[in-house]
C-alpha cells in the first residue's frame, strides 16, 4: 500500500498541476496574512477604545451614587475581536459587535425641563447598519474558509479526476492489478496519496500564513488560538478527503478522465457554490419575517398597560406607596423594553438557526459553520457575546440590589433616588464585564457538525470501494 | 461548405454528453431559483407595502402639520428585474424620511423594519450569478478539445486538405459550438421569463421586456469570451489533457480567485478625513449661523421672552433639537410642536408664534439648501469615488464586467439606486411647494390642532416610477462594448495563431 501512496506522490510532484496549486495557495494565504496584518491591529485598538470608555461611565456613575448606577447602569458593551480572525470571517460585517445600554427613557418632564418621570436603562440589541450605507462592491473575504470551502475543494477534484479513469485510458490500471495487490489497497493507497499531495502545498501555505502572522509585532497568538488553529487545519483535511473520495468515486465510475472532470465539477458547483445560496433562499421564504408594523401593535397596548397602573399608585397619599408606584413603572418598563427587544432577537435568531440547519445539508456550509466556530467568529459566538451581556446585566442588577440591601437606612426602592440607599460606594467593588469564549462549548455544540462531515466523507469513501471494487478494468 | 462546417460542428456537440448535462443542469439550476427568488421578491414587496401603509396611517394620525413633517416618508419598492441581478436592490435603504429640514441622500435612507438583517449572512442568489459560474465552465468545457482533440484525432489534418480557408474553419467551429451553447441559456432564461409572468404579483412590462433582452444579450457576449478563451487555449497547447487542465485553472481564477481577491490585494483608499472634516466644519457653521438669526427674531420681535414656544400652555407635547451625525456629515434642526387645545391666555400669543414659524420654516429650508451645496460633493468624494475605483478594478475581469452590465439593464446598480433618492429629493421639492402655496408654516395648524386638524389629502404623494430604458442602456452600453471588445481581439488572435500552427 505505502508503494502505491509513495507512487502517486512521486507522480503529483512532478506535474503542472501540483506547481500550480503551490503557487496559487501561497498567493491566497500571503494575501490573507497581509490582510490581517493590515486590519487586526486596528479592531484591537477600536475595541480597546471603546471598551475603556465604557469602562469610564461604569466608575463615572458608580462613584457618583448607587442611584445613578441603577439607572443609567454600565456603558455599552463590546464584543472582543478573536485572534483567528483570519481564520473564518463569519459574516462579520451583518452583525453589529455592540450590545447597547439604552438611556433612561423621560416620560414627563415640566416646564422648566425638570424630569418628573423617568426610566431606568435596559438593553437592545441593534442592528450592525453599516451595511446599508456600504456603496462598495459587494465580495466576500478572503478567509482560510473561502480558501479551503471553494479552492482547496477544487483542487482535490483537480488532483483525483482521473486517478483512474486516467490510469485505465493508459493501460497502467490492469497492469497494476495483474499484481497480488487487493483492490481495497489500491483504493486506499490513491486516496492517501491524493490526499497528502494536496496536504503538502496546503501545508507549506499555512505554514507561511502563520509564520506571517505570528512573527509580527501587532499580534499575538495565545496557546488556545494555536490549539484552535490545530483543530482548523484537521477539519481542513477532513473536508478536503471529502472531495478526494468524490472524485475516485466518479473517477473510477466513468471511462474516460474528460468526462470525469466535467461530472466532478458539475457536483462541486452545486454542492459548493449553489446549494448553500439556494438552500438559505428556501429557508428564508419558509418563514415571512414579522413585519415592524406588527411588533409596533404588539408593544403599544402593553404602554398603556402601565401607565393605568401608575395612575393608581400616583393618586396614593402614602410617600412610600407613591415611590414604589414609580419605582415599579420604572423596572417594569425597562423589563418590558428589554423583553421586546430580546423577542425580536429571538424571532430573528430562530430563522437563522432553521436556514442553518437546511443550509447544512452542504458539506461547504457545514465546513463554513464549523470554522466560524472553532475560529471564535460568526453567529454562534454573537449569540455567546450576547448572553454573556445579559448574564452580566443581571449580575449588576443583583449587585445594586444587595449593595442597596445591605444599607438599613435605604429604603430600598430600586430605580427612585429618595428611596435608595445614598452611601457611596467604590467603584473598584462593582463587577466588570467580561467578553470570554468557552472551547468546551464549541466543541460540544460542533460535535454534531462534525460527524455531519465525517459521515458524508465515509459514505464517499465506501461508496468509492463499491464502485472501484465492482468496475471491470 | 462553411455550412456544411456548421452543421458538422453543431452535430458533433449535440450529440455529446456534455451538452445533455449542460442542459440538464442549467434548467435544474435556473428553474429552482426563480421559483425560491420570486417567492422573496413577493414577500419583499408584502414588506414594502406593509411599511408604505404604515407610514401613511402614522401621518394621517398627526393633527399637526410639524408633527406630521416628522413622519412623512419615501419608501423604494423591490425592484422586479432584482430576481436576474440583486446588485444594491437588497443592500441600500428602501426608505428615507422626507422633511423640510434635510435633504435626503443615499446616506440618510435606512431598511424598514420588515426584513431580518442576520439573513444576509447566507449568499444571496440571483440568475445572472448562476449564469456567471456556469455558462463560463460550460463554454469552456466545449472549447477545450475543439482543435486539440481534432489534432489529437488527426481529422483536423483531413479538414485542412479540403480547399476552405482556415478562417472559415475557426468561423465554423465558433458558430457551431456558440449555437450549442445558446440553447441550454435560451431555453432557461425563456422557462424563468414564463415563470415571471405568471406570478400575479410581479407587473412586467415591455420596457422590462426589453431589459431582459439586453441581460439576454449581455450574457451571449460574456459566454462568447469564454468559448474564446477556451479556444485559444485548444488552439495553443494541441494536446487536450493539458488544456482541459489549462482551462479549469482559468476558469478557477477568473471566476473564483479574481473577484474575491482583488479588492483585498489593492489598499482600500479611504477618503482623507480632514476633507470630511472640512465639510462638516463648513456645514455647522450654516447651522451656527441659523441658530443665531434664530434667536435674533425671537429678541427682536415683538413678543417678550426669548421662548421659541411662546410660552404657550396648552395640551400636547414639543420638541426642537439639532441632529447631527459627521459621519454622513447630516446636520438639521427639527422643532416640533403637537397640541390639541389650549388654555384662554395662550389666544393673544397665537399670531406671534404664526409669524414666528412661517420665518423658521423659510430658515430652516434655506439652510438644508445651503448644507446640501457642500455636503453633495462631499460625499461624493468620501463615499462614492472609492467605490468607483474598487468596481473598475473589479471590471478586469469579464466576470465584473458582465455583473456591472447586467446590473445596469435591471436596475439594480449603485445609480438605478440613486435614482430612487433623487425622486425622493423632487418630492422634497414639491412637498415644499405645497407648503409654501397653503402658507402652512404660518398656519395655525402648524403646531395646534385645535382649529381643525392639519389636512394631509392635498400633500403630493410619493411615487418612484424607474427610469425607461434608454437610461439602462446608457449605463449599460460602456461594459457590453467592452465585453464586444474582448470578443473581437481574442478572435483575432485566435485566428492567427491557427493560421501559423502547423498540422
Amino acid at each position: 500500500m505505502w508503494h502505491i501512496t509513495k507512487r502517486e506522490i512521486y507522480d503529483n510532484l512532478n506535474s503542472l498541476r501540483f506547481a500550480l496549486t503551490t503557487v496559487l495557495l501561497l498567493a491566497l494565504m500571503v494575501t490573507n496574512a497581509v490582510k490581517h496584518l493590515r486590519e487586526h491591529p486596528k479592531r484591537v485598538q477600536r475595541y480597546q477604545d471603546a471598551v475603556t470608555e465604557s469602562l469610564n461611565h461604569l466608575t463615572d456613575r458608580a462613584d457618583d451614587s448607587l442611584y445613578t448606577l441603577a439607572q443609567y447602569g454600565p456603558g455599552n458593551f463590546y464584543k472582543k475581536p478573536s485572534l483567528l480572525h483570519f481564520c473564518a470571517n463569519g459574516g462579520e460585517s451583518v452583525l453589529p459587535d455592540v450590545v447597547e445600554v439604552d438611556k433612561p427613557p423621560v416620560f414627563m418632564t415640566d416646564a422648566e425641563g425638570n424630569r418628573l418621570l423617568e426610566g431606568i436603562w435596559s438593553l437592545s440589541y441593534p442592528d450592525a447598519n453599516l451595511n446599508n450605507k456600504d456603496v462598495g462592491p459587494n465580495v466576500s473575504q478572503v478567509d482560510w474558509a473561502f480558501i479551503i470551502g471553494y479552492i482547496l475543494s477544487l483542487i482535490a477534484l483537480w488532483f483525483t479526476f482521473d486517478a483512474f479513469s486516467g490510469e485505465r485510458e493508459q493501460g497502467t490500471l490492469r497492469l497494476m492489478l495483474a499484481n497480488s495487490i487487493p483492490r481495497h489497497t489500491v483504493l486506499i493507497g490513491k486516496f492517501l496519496g491524493a490526499l497528502l499531495s494536496i496536504s503538502i502545498p496546503f501545508a507549506l501555505a499555512v505554514l507561511v500564513n502563520l509564520l506571517l502572522i505570528s512573527t509580527a509585532s501587532t499580534v499575538h497568538l495565545t496557546t488556545e488560538a494555536w490549539g484552535r488553529l490545530g483543530i482548523i487545519f484537521s477539519l481542513a483535511l477532513l473536508y478536503t478527503s471529502l472531495f478526494v473520495a468524490l472524485g475516485l468515486l466518479v473517477s473510477a465510475r466513468v471511462q474516460q478522465s474528460a468526462v470525469s472532470l466535467m461530472i466532478l465539477l458539475l457536483t462541486w458547483v452545486t454542492l459548493v457554490v449553489f446549494m448553500p445560496s439556494t438552500l438559505a433562499s428556501i429557508a428564508s421564504s419558509f418563514s415571512p419575517a414579522t413585519s415592524f408594523d406588527e411588533f409596533w401593535k404588539q408593544r403599544n397596548p402593553i404602554q398603556e398597560n402601565l401607565w393605568d397602573k401608575y395612575k393608581e399608585g400616583r393618586s396614593s397619599k402614602s410617600v412610600d406607596r407613591r415611590l414604589r408606584a414609580k419605582s415599579e413603572f420604572y423596572t417594569e418598563n425597562a423589563e418590558r423594553e428589554e423583553r421586546w427587544q430580546e423577542e425580536q432577537l429571538k424571532y430573528r435568531t430562530s430563522q437563522v438557526h432553521r436556514a442553518r440547519a437546511i443550509t447544512s445539508i452542504s458539506p461547504a456550509t457545514l465546513l463554513q459553520h464549523l470554522m466560524a466556530r472553532f475560529a471564535g467568529t460568526g453567529f454562534e459566538r454573537h449569540l455567546q457575546f450576547v448572553e454573556n451581556t445579559q448574564r452580566y446585566a443581571r449580575q449588576l442588577r443583583e449587585f445594586v440590589a444587595d449593595t442597596d440591601r445591605a444599607d438599613p437606612e435605604s429604603l430600598h426602592i430600586l430605580g427612585v433616588r429618595e428611596g435608595m440607599s445614598k452611601k457611596p460606594i467604590s467603584p473598584e467593588a462593582v463587577p466588570r464585564f467580561e467578553d470570554t469564549l468557552n472551547l468546551n462549548r464549541d466543541f460540544n455544540t460542533a460535535a454534531m457538525e462534525l460527524l455531519l462531515l465525517t459521515l458524508f466523507v465515509l459514505v464517499l469513501l465506501s461508496g468509492a470501494y463499491l464502485a472501484f471494487v465492482r468496475v471491470e478494468v | 461548405m462553411t455550412l456544411i462546417l456548421i452543421r458538422r460542428e453543431l452535430l458533433d456537440n449535440l450529440m455529446t454528453f456534455r451538452f445533455a448535462a449542460a442542459t440538464f443542469i442549467m434548467l435544474l439550476l435556473v428553474v429552482a431559483n426563480t421559483f425560491v427568488l420570486i417567492i422573496d421578491y413577493e414577500r419583499r414587496l408584502t414588506g414594502h407595502n406593509d411599511a408604505a401603509k404604515m407610514h401613511q396611517r402614522q401621518l394621517q394620525e398627526k393633527i399637526t402639520y410639524s408633527a406630521g413633517m416628522d413622519r412623512l416618508s419615501a419608501d423604494r419598492p423591490p425592484n422586479p428585474l432584482s430576481i436576474f441581478n440583486v446588485g444594491f436592490d437588497k443592500r441600500l435603504g428602501n426608505e428615507v424620511q422626507v422633511s423640510h429640514g434635510v435633504v435626503p441622500s443615499l446616506w440618510d435612507g435606512y431598511m424598514h423594519g420588515s426584513s431580518n438583517p442576520f439573513m444576509d449572512m447566507f449568499a444571496s442568489m440571483d440568475i445572472v450569478f448562476i449564469f456567471e459560474v456556469i455558462l463560463s465552465l460550460f463554454a469552456l468545457l466545449f472549447a477545450y478539445d475543439a482543435f486539440a482533440g481534432e489534432y489529437e484525432a488527426g481529422t483536423l489534418r483531413l479538414v485542412l486538405t479540403h480547399p476552405i480557408g482556415r478562417g472559415y474553419i475557426l468561423f465554423a467551429k465558433y458558430i457551431g459550438a456558440m449555437l450549442c451553447l445558446l440553447a441550454p441559456l435560451l431555453i432557461s432564461l425563456l422557462l424563468a421569463v414564463i415563470l415571471l409572468t405568471t406570478s400575479t404579483s410581479i407587473s412586467v412590462n415591455t420596457d422590462d421586456f426589453l431589459r431582459i433582452g439586453g441581460i439576454i444579450f449581455t450574457s451571449v457576449a460574456y459566454l462568447s469570451v469564454f468559448y474564446l478563451i477556451g479556444l485559444l487555449i485548444s488552439a495553443a497547447t494541441r494536446r487536450t489533457s493539458t488544456a482541459l487542465m489549462l482551462s479549469m485553472f482559468v476558469w478557477g481564477f477568473l471566476v473564483l480567485v479574481y473577484p474575491n481577491v482583488i479588492l483585498t490585494v489593492i489598499p482600500r483608499s479611504e477618503a482623507p478625513d480632514a476633507l470630511r472634516t472640512s465639510a462638516f466644519n463648513r456645514i455647522e457653521s450654516i447651522w451656527d449661523t441659523f441658530d443665531r438669526e434664530r434667536k435674533h427674531y425671537l429678541v427682536t420681535d415683538d413678543f417678550p421672552g426669548e421662548d421659541w414656544g411662546y410660552e404657550l400652555r396648552g395640551w400636547g407635547s414639543r420638541s426642537a433639537y439639532f441632529w447631527d451625525n459627521p459621519r454622513t456629515l447630516m446636520y438639521t434642526y427639527n422643532s416640533i410642536m403637537d397640541f390639541e387645545g389650549f388654555g384662554e391666555e395662550d389666544e393673544p400669543k397665537m399670531p406671534h408664534a404664526q409669524k414666528h414659524f412661517g420665518f423658521l420654516g423659510a430658515q430652516t429650508i434655506d439652510a438644508a439648501g445651503r448644507t446640501w451645496l457642500i455636503r453633495k460633493p462631499a460625499l461624493e468624494e468620501i463615499f462614492i469615488q472609492p467605490a468607483n475605483v474598487e468596481r473598475v478594478w473589479l471590471k478586469l475581469s469579464p466576470v465584473g464586467l458582465y455583473d456591472a452590465a447586467t446590473q445596469a439593464w435591471a436596475g439594480t446598480d449603485l445609480l438605478g439606486i440613486r435614482d430612487f433618492f433623487h425622486a425622493a429629493r423632487q418630492y422634497r421639492q414639491s412637498v415644499i411647494n405645497y407648503l409654501y402655496d397653503h402658507k402652512v408654516f404660518e398656519s395655525r395648524q402648524w403646531f395646534a390642532g385645535d382649529k381643525g386638524a392639519a389636512d394631509w389629502s392635498g400633500l403630493p404623494q410619493f411615487s418612484f416610477q424607474r427610469d425607461d430604458i434608454s437610461t439602462n442602456a446608457k449605463r449599460a452600453l460602456p461594459d457590453v462594448c467592452l465585453l464586444l471588445m474582448i470578443n473581437v481581439v481574442l478572435f483575432i488572435v485566435i485566428f492567427l495563431i491557427f493560421v501559423k500552427s502547423e498540422v
